[in-house]
């Protein structure tokens, strides 16, 4: 739920760190340098220089996501987050993004289940505005009545248009975690009710800043061409005197085993076909059974070699494509709660869900009946390897950024980017199977089933193929 | 009487107030090459880049083919991408799970994807496979099956997406407005009716097939981090591929005239809108660049005067931007916006409002520099990708631009005057020759649409 455009965290520039230097044998592996330190205020601070392009990326993690906000005011923290755009003490409303853009870059922001982020990347040059201009919304936000107004409007439209407005809007993203979940923290309505959204006052305002915002609770990561030493003086410089805040306990945040599969209708009067949704509760992230559950994504659900796809799609032709996968509004690694495996699609209504269902299942009991072969397992490893390194240089270095920051805010250890690999490397058909039978298990389950409503006028009667 | 904004535009950064401090001084630019490859033609007219690039142990593998929507006549709409989803669907030495299993054991996964004026064939794998992913494309390229016996799901695929994005306001906006924009040119059929999806036949997709897709169409880019013997695997991968048919090109000739369209939505929250024209200006033209720096000041990014208006001062909507939409040897602008219904009208004459100051004044000096700043950001990061890359490589070949198009870019976006700016507007985008669609609850919106109706 971005600031400016970007309702997921879909890439629109592209960036890759390297060299132009004449070809050299391709290394089959990539390691990121990681520097890694903290100011005496507690500001978490990790640093991976890369010079391939005059380039730098510049993020700032606050440790406070849509999942913790107030029980009140559903929707907070991301209108939160529109308000850190409206303005501080030496850059007034629209300034930021002016010193941005016209010094040749790009920004935004984003709300995510346990952190907020904000980031830029700009020419190498830029740095150091960049690092007094998010110091100073650290330190100095100004917010008043007519810019919460706006921005209230602004996040109203958001809603309207990714969601009240579009059909299949908010599947499965915004619903699934909702009818999965009992505890509120992971189970309520996080874009906002419309009500709550236009309820939320400067005071609240004011009080989520003087909490949450503060140094103690942040991670900055900077990836790109900038000489570490002179970065480190400036972080000092901007970051150094602001005051630690007072930090409320972590809520509980632990949903209960699920016992039996839970199976929901959702009614979408814009929606043109049926569609369907299956969840399942993830392990505890950072445990081999969460790896595990990575490489048992990579083998179900993506690309099109993926077992459900073949399934589903080639050999049914149920559907045209089965999406999902492990945190729908991130990736694998950069949450800190319950988390779901979503896999969802949309199908014609001549098809029953039922009948998608007990399809989709004997994928499922296959890898909990067998392990899967080593052949399946080094399939699924390659492809992660691959889409990790595109992400690693998406954006100038934005995902490279976020796994440091993530790390940095959640295990305190950004280096531990370093290690996700190998602890892939180490799972076995057998954890694989035994992780698909405690995790896949049909009462680990929610159904989410999306009934059409009518049909636009000219795209009625469609049949499918079967 | 309305409070315009204007005092708000006319500088880029802030009066210094006493109390407030000035941004630090910005640091020296560092330089930047444009990243270039290796270029070479095979005896079948196929043309080969090769850039190395990246740090990452990542290739990406992409043929762009000269052909795409622009290639369909009025009764083969969507027929390139049906052909598209069955050249997936296995070669004749291939079954269509070894070509996803063989992808997927690299690290990647083909994807055929069909534009306007060109489309491509995409896999993106680790380093050490580039050589098996280039055979695998190939392979892919010349010799698929285009089985009939999928034909039925496919088909049935692009019935129920077509249906998926017909619901949506903005595919009914984007329908009306290419429909409106150019009536009798591809350009203006996006969307095919069901009964002329259901009518293709295997042998449509074979014949649209030979008649599009071939050697000399097809320009093979490898971008990314590889071992340069590649090159000869490529040779021996693809030489022996038929030359195919030459490139064929029929831009419109679209003429700009007033119209609204409103298309009825009951019950939306929202109204869709499109606003805009064909502009006749194609990239080798000396306007391209300005008309590129006319947009992003006025509506093409965050900090534009449209974005501004509508959404930071007004809060009427969330992501409205504008752009400019390159076609070959042709270009449209617009405006698009999904705006709070109520203020459906308001939004309109706010846009109308921002190109009319833009026609009638220059941007400020300081204006000017920020957006050029901006553009020459942006144009660094469009090339510090693979994707992005092949992406300049081929808009440059697309449009048959000179060798140092690239090279010289950033310089001509300097060369652009404040005069150039507020001319562009003047000569391009005239309010009373725009097409304006609105998707939206028309018993609501229908009276404030009213000033607009063209006289």
């Amino acid at each position: 739920m971005p600031h400016i455009a970007r309702l997921l965290p879909i890439t629109a520039i592209g960036f890759s760190l390297a060299s132009l230097a004449p070809a050299q044998p391709a290394a089959s592996e990539f390691t990121v340098p990681v520097t890694y330190y903290k100011l005496s205020n507690g500001l978490k601070v990790a640093l991976s220089r890369d010079t391939t392009a005059p380039v730098v990326l510049v993020a700032v993690y606050y440790n406070i996501g849509f999942r913790i906000e107030p029980k009140n005011r559903t929707g907070f923290a991301h209108l939160f987050e529109h308000l850190m755009f409206e303005g501080s003490k030496n850059l007034p409303k629209g300034e930021f993004d002016k010193l941005i853009e016209a010094n040749g870059g790009l920004n935004n922001g984003s709300t995510r289940f346990d952190f907020t982020n904000y980031y830029e990347v700009v020419p190498s040059h830029v740095l150091e505005d960049m690092l007094w201009g998010e110091a100073d919304r650290m330190k100095n936000l100004a917010l008043n009545e007519e810019n919460l107004k706006n921005q209230q409007g602004v996040v109203g439209n958001e809603v309207k248009v990714n969601v009240i407005n579009q059909p299949y809007g908010g599947f499965p993203w915004l619903d699934m975690p909702q009818y999965a979940n009992k505890n509120w923290y992971n189970a309520h309505n996080f874009y906002g009710d419309l009500a709550d959204i236009e309820a939320a006052t400067l005071k609240d305002a004011k009080d989520f800043s003087h909490t949450y915002y503060a140094p103690n609770n942040a991670a900055l990561a900077l990836v790109g061409d900038f000489d570490p030493e002179q970065a480190r003086k400036w972080v000092e410089k901007y970051f150094g005197g602001i005051p630690a805040s007072q930090l409320p306990p972590k809520p509980d945040l632990t949903e209960p085993r699920q016992q039996a599969e839970q199976r929901f209708t959702k009614t979408d009067k814009l929606a043109s076909k049926p569609a369907l949704a299956v969840a399942y509760h993830m392990p505890e992230r950072g445990t081999p059974a969460h790896y595990a559950m990575v490489l048992l994504d990579q083998i179900l659900l993506q690309g099109d070699d993926s077992l459900l796809t073949q399934q589903l799609v080639k050999k049914n032709g149920f559907t045209d494509s089965v999406d999902g996968g492990i945190n729908l509004l991130g990736n694998q690694f950069n949450y800190n709660g319950p988390m779901l495996w979503i896999a969802n699609l949309v199908h014609d209504s001549s098809v029953k869900p039922d009948q998608i269902l007990a399809s989709a299942d004997s994928v499922l009991d296959s890898v909990r009946q067998k392990p899967v072969t080593q052949e399946q397992l080094n399939r699924a490893l390659v492809k992660f390897r691959a889409h990790y390194y595109q992400d690693l240089t998406q954006f100038g270095g934005l995902g490279r950024a976020d796994l440091m920051a993530s790390l940095a805010l959640f295990d305190d250890n950004p280096a531990a980017i370093n290690t996700l690999e190998n602890n892939l490397r180490a799972v076995t058909p057998e954890l694989i199977q035994k992780t698909a039978q405690e995790y896949l298990r049909p009462t680990n389950r929610t159904i989410l089933l999306v009934e059409a409503g009518a049909p636009p006028k000219d795209a009625a009667h469609s049949g499918g193929g079967q | 009487m309305k409070t315009r904004f204007v005092a708000a535009f006319l500088t880029f950064f802030p009066l210094i107030a006493q109390d407030r401090e000035a941004p630090p001084p910005l640091g020296t630019p560092k330089p930047f090459a444009v990243p270039s490859g290796d270029t070479f033609t095979l005896k079948n007219g196929m043309k080969v880049t090769l850039a190395q690039y990246g740090a990452v142990p990542l290739v990406t593998v992409r043929a762009d083919i000269a052909f795409g929507h622009a290639n369909e006549s009025s009764d083969q709409v969507w027929l390139s991408d049906l052909m598209a989803q069955l050249i997936a669907e296995g070669t004749t030495t291939r079954t269509a799970q070894q070509v996803a299993n063989e992808a997927a054991r690299m690290g990647g996964q083909l994807s055929v994807d069909i534009g306007a004026d060109s489309s491509s064939a995409t896999i993106e794998v680790l380093s050490e496979f580039t050589p098996d992913a280039v055979k695998l494309l190939a392979d892919v390229l010349e010799h698929p099956l285009l089985p009939a016996s999928e034909l039925e799901r496919v088909r049935g695929n692009l019935l129920r997406q077509l249906a998926v994005q017909l619901a949506t306001p903005q595919a009914q906006a984007n329908r009306v407005f290419a429909a409106t924009l150019y009536p009798d040119h591809p350009y203006g059929r996006l969307f095919p009716t069901e009964d002329q999806l259901k009518r293709y036949a295997i042998d449509d997709v074979r014949k649209f097939s030979a008649a599009n897709v071939g050697a000399q169409r097809t320009h093979l880019y490898v971008v990314g981090r590889f071992d340069p013997a590649v090159e000869q695997t490529i040779q021996a991968a693809f030489e022996n591929w038929n030359s195919g048919p030459p490139a064929k090109r029929d831009p419109p000739n679209a003429v700009a005239k007033a119209a609204m369209v409103v298309v009825d939505r009951p019950g939306a929250v929202q109204s869709t809108l499109r606003l805009g024209l064909p502009v006749a200006i194609a990239p080798a033209d000396a306007d391209y660049i300005p008309m590129q720096l006319t947009n992003a000041l006025l509506g093409g990014s965050f900090t534009s005067r449209i974005t501004n208006n509508i959404r930071e001062q007004k809060g009427y909507t969330y992501s409205p931007f504008s752009q400019v939409v390159t076609r070959y040897h042709s270009s449209r602008w617009l405006e698009s916006a999904d705006v709070t219904t109520k203020f459906t009208g308001d939004s309109i004459r706010e846009i109308y409002f921002e190109i009319g100051r833009l026609r009638k004044d220059p941007p400020s000096a300081a204006e000017l520099k920020g957006i050029q700043n901006f553009m020459g950001g942006i144009f660094v990061l469009q090339n510090s990708s693979n994707q992005g890359i092949i992406g300049q490589l081929s808009f440059v070949d697309l449009h048959g631009l000179p060798e140092d198009y690239l090279k010289t870019y950033i310089q001509k976006v300097n060369a652009v005057s404040r005069a150039d700016i507020q001319r562009i507007t003047e000569s391009y985008l005239t309010p009373g020759k725009m097409t304006l669609v609105v998707v939206g609850d028309k018993a609501k919106i229908e009276d404030s649409l009213k000033p607009f109706q063209p006289k």
